[in-house]
């Protein structure tokens, strides 16, 4: 029997809901499904929830984030029932300490959440892991995070110009959910790499800038097409402050990095290793401050703090000689990606 | 007419005690607590010189958190109770 809801109620007009919406500032800037009860109840339903029950307590804004409310925003944000549970693993990522939401929420760094899917449930939810990997098309992929985001807002209080300050954001802050392309992969999966067995589903949250692509049509193997996207990544993001890194590796890369026989470990390594910037650089480009000391030329900074700062997944479609990396957010000691289970 | 259930919370109510603010910063300790981020210490001497020099506080120490995204830390705090009488905190870049 289901438990009574506790959320204040407004009765509106049946044609006015989405515009009533708009004007109480409840959504992203897109038309949002009404919550109503019954939609409410099927979403708490299928994750089997008391409406009570706390998802996570944001410290520093005293907030704790109800089941209820995180379905609430779950239906606004066009989720199906069944993807309740992974919108409430991904808040308990957002919510664990180690997160630290006040930085990534609130920050003019602007971080979205990034969102990986990993396990049997990315597979029965149709979460995209292949063409288009960041793009539209895939329901789940853009309503598991932007209920997400919804939360942040209304529950949380990261108000764009308000308390969510980020100096430019990204359109990863609608939605920024992929899986990963466990199937075809020839790597371990991200979470089992992260302590669980590869039956169990997991959402992995990391506080994110946008994807950069990079392009390598030449190279054979796994060290030319690696060579590339060190090159890149090496000025990225806070080159300077070591934040993490998510690498996702398309399908022509993918294949190309393992048939030279390298797994996830041997491209950290490599990327760890030829991502380093002279102090005289990262000086000279004002990326750390102080003026540049003898040995400065000599002296090398990685890009991280150490390999395991990378997380690597297989993503992306089979077809063109692209991939990406996703510098993190801050300093990794600001804030770090969190797994956690998805319990049904 | 249908009913809509609010997706917001309200903030829950938290009783804030707050130490009376001292008359004169005359003879005080002044705690200074620095976010890590550049410049902020350089910033802060400063405001305690001025509080120094131009307000008669009598002594200046600093505090650094482990990074700007968090609160400062619980030895900074078991230590500003035992040695300031005031302090000055931001965050900002």
């Amino acid at each position: 029997m289901a438990v009574a809801l506790t959320s204040k109620r407004y009765r509106v007009d049946d044609v006015d809901a989405g515009e009533f919406c708009f004007q109480q500032g409840w959504t992203d800037g897109l038309p949002v499904v009404p919550p109503t009860e019954d939609r409410v109840t099927m979403m708490l339903a299928a994750a089997r929830l008391d409406p009570k029950q706390e998802i996570a307590f944001i410290t520093n804004r005293s907030v704790s984030v109800t089941a209820e409310k995180v379905a609430i925003n779950a239906v606004m944000a066009g989720c199906r029932p069944e993807y309740m549970a992974v919108v409430v693993a991904a808040v308990q990522g957002i919510g664990d300490p180690a997160w630290s939401y006040h930085g990534p929420g609130t920050s003019t760094g602007g971080a979205a959440v990034l969102t990986i899917i990993n396990g049997p449930i990315a597979r029965e939810l149709d979460i995209n892991s292949g063409d288009n990997l960041f793009g539209p098309g895939w329901r789940a992929n853009l309503a598991i995070g932007r209920a997400l985001r919804l939360v942040m807002r209304n529950v949380c209080g990261s108000l764009p110009g308000l308390l969510d300050r980020g100096t430019l954001g990204h359109p990863g802050k609608l939605s920024y959910v992929i899986a990963e392309n466990e199937v075809e992969s020839p790597w371990t999966p991200l979470h089992v790499e992260r302590g669980f067995r590869p039956d169990q589903s997991t959402v992995t949250v990391m506080a994110a800038e946008a994807p950069h692509q990079f392009y390598n049509q030449l190279s054979p193997d796994a060290e030319g097409v690696l060579t590339t996207l060190a090159d890149s990544m090496k000025h990225s993001g806070g080159a300077g402050r070591q934040p993490q890194y998510v690498v996702t590796l398309a399908g022509e890369h993918m294949r190309t990095i393992a048939g030279s026989g390298w797994g996830k470990k041997e491209i950290r390594q490599f990327l760890f290793e030829n991502t380093r910037n002279t102090i005289a650089h990262l000086k000279r480009t004002h990326r750390i401050p102080g003026e540049i000391q003898p040995g400065d030329e000599a002296k090398l900074r990685p890009i991280i703090a150490e390999p395991d700062d990378i997380l690597v997944i297989a993503a992306g479609g089979r077809a063109g000689s692209f991939s990406s990396f996703i510098p993190g957010w801050g300093g990794a000691r600001s804030s770090l990606a969190t797994t956690k289970e998805v319990k049904r | 007419m249908i009913e809509l259930l609010d997706p917001t919370v309200e903030a829950a109510k938290q009783p804030i005690a707050y130490v009376d603010r001292p008359g004169t910063l005359k003879g005080k300790r002044i705690g200074l607590i620095e976010n890590t981020k550049y410049n902020s210490d350089k910033l802060l001497l400063r405001i305690g010189e001025i509080l120094k020099t131009e307000y008669g506080a009598s002594e200046t120490r600093m505090f650094r958190k482990h990074n700007a995204s968090v609160p400062a830390h619980e030895e900074i705090i078991v230590e500003v109770r035992k040695t300031c009488d005031v302090i000055v905190a931001g965050v900002g870049d």
